[in-house]
């Protein structure tokens, strides 16, 4: 049998996952919050449906039991926003093709770069995990 | 009887699969990514496995957010690829291996893994764009495929402990399969990367490299990285990592490094992979 590692305790487990500067952990509760701006961004992956949100975003949108919140971060396609709502960027990639977006230029949509200089920060390396880690500690 | 010969980790990057299908792998921008991988296409034409199991996660393709598998082995006849948002990919259906597979889920199942069993799904580019890495353009992919698909996304993931022993569950259920195969096991997915908020686009070389060294260590110290290592220090989706443990956990205790590559970037992503076999 193999050594157990000590079990951790799930409180302190799930307060380390909101310790992390700039960044969503898909947690269990961030799951259930977004659950339906998932399954919506999901039901993109069929083209009539596509076609359909594309006549018309918001009638589409009315057909789901998503917030108006949500509703006005998809129609403005704030990612940070839909992060804090619950949604995933997994799920989220689905309107990203959608809209005919490569998936990088739309993740550089999250950060405080525009798509040059994001794609020039990661032919440069990528952004350094220093002062990235942790919030609480600031390293 | 079966036998696992060969472990191998490998990115999986979407982006490396366009630049097969679209013909680009010898640009200034793929080239020494394909370099990398070159000696590893040449090594599998000589090894000829029979079958891989290929440990992947879905990125919401195959399953929704309705039902989260945590470990799940796929016991189809044969699997297409999926559309992603893009059209499929225009590459070879990948044929499944149903006696072993169901075998190693049994044999799992008895082990204590409770796996969810999967016979009909559609495969993203977790599982194809490494096939396009180690085989190239096939007509047809040159082995059959058993797909083991971890739940990487939602949290909590499962620890590197237990990918760590589920790799040697299925060390132990190939073994006690009949039929003479050559079994390879690949983990995939990373290395350092995150595809959301502020903090996307986040790398890191030497902590990379720091895992690969101790893929390579003949003790399981690696296996013990807490999920918030992964998260701090490799970026949100550095996670996929863990899964390099089930393949690392079905070497055995030591290992011989036949291949290491590492690369940045591609897209938003560190590109790394290794080649190990079991040693005496
Ligand atoms: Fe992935």
């Amino acid at each position: 049998m193999t050594n157990a590692s000590p079990r951790q305790n799930i409180h302190e487990y799930l307060a380390e996952l909101e310790d992390i500067p700039g960044t969503r952990v898909f947690t269990a509760a961030r799951a259930r919050k977004g659950y339906w701006i998932n399954q919506f961004a999901m039901s993109l992956m069929k083209a009539e449906n596509r076609e359909r949100f594309k006549e018309d975003e918001r009638a589409y949108m009315d057909e789901w039991a998503i917030s108006e919140e949500a509703k006005a971060a998809l129609l403005a396609r704030d990612y940070n926003a839909l992060l804090d709502l619950g949604g995933n960027v997994y799920f989220l990639a689905k309107l990203f093709s959608t809209d005919g977006l490569p998936f990088a230029e739309a993740v550089s949509t999250m950060t405080d770069m525009s798509w040059p200089e994001y794609r020039q920060m990661m032919l440069d390396g990528g952004r350094s995990p220093e002062g990235n880690r942790s919030i609480k500690g600031g390293y | 009887m079966a036998r696992i010969t060969a472990g191998v980790g490998s990115s999986h990057v979407p982006l490396l699969g366009v630049a097969v299908d679209q013909g680009k792998w010898q640009d200034d921008y793929f080239g020494p990514i394909f370099a990398g991988y070159e000696w590893t296409r040449e090594w599998e034409r000589q090894q000829k496995p029979d079958v891989v199991i290929l440990v992947y996660n879905d990125h919401a393709s195959a399953f929704d957010a309705s039902i989260i598998p945590t470990f799940a082995i796929g016991c189809g006849e044969k699997y297409k690829p999926a559309d992603e948002g893009w059209g499929p990919r225009q590459v070879p259906d990948v044929e499944g291996h149903p006696d072993l597979a169901w075998h190693i889920a049994q044999s799992l199942i008895l082990d204590d893994f409770d796996m969810t069993i999967i016979n009909e799904m559609d495969v993203d580019h977790g599982l194809t764009v490494p096939l396009s890495m180690m085989f190239g353009q096939p007509e047809a992919w040159p082995c059959k495929v058993v797909p083991l698909a971890v739940n990487v996304v939602t949290y909590p993931v499962p620890s590197g402990n237990r990918c760590w022993a589920l790799g040697e569950a299925i060390a132990r259920a190939v073994e006690s399969f009949p039929e003479d195969l050559n079994v390879q096991i690949w983990g995939t997915g990373g290395m350092s990367h995150q595809l959301q908020g502020p903090r996307a686009g986040l790398l890191n070389r030497e902590w990379d490299n720091r895992f690969l060294d101790l893929l390579e260590a003949d003790d399981d110290a690696v296996r013990f990285i807490p999920h918030i290592e992964y998260l701090r220090e490799t970026g949100s989706e550095g996670i996929e990592m863990v899964m390099w443990l089930i393949m690392r956990g079905a070497l055995g205790q030591r290992v011989k490094r036949l291949h290491r590559h590492y690369h940045i970037p591609c897209s938003n992503t560190a590109i790394g992979h290794i080649v190990l076999e079991p040693s005496a």
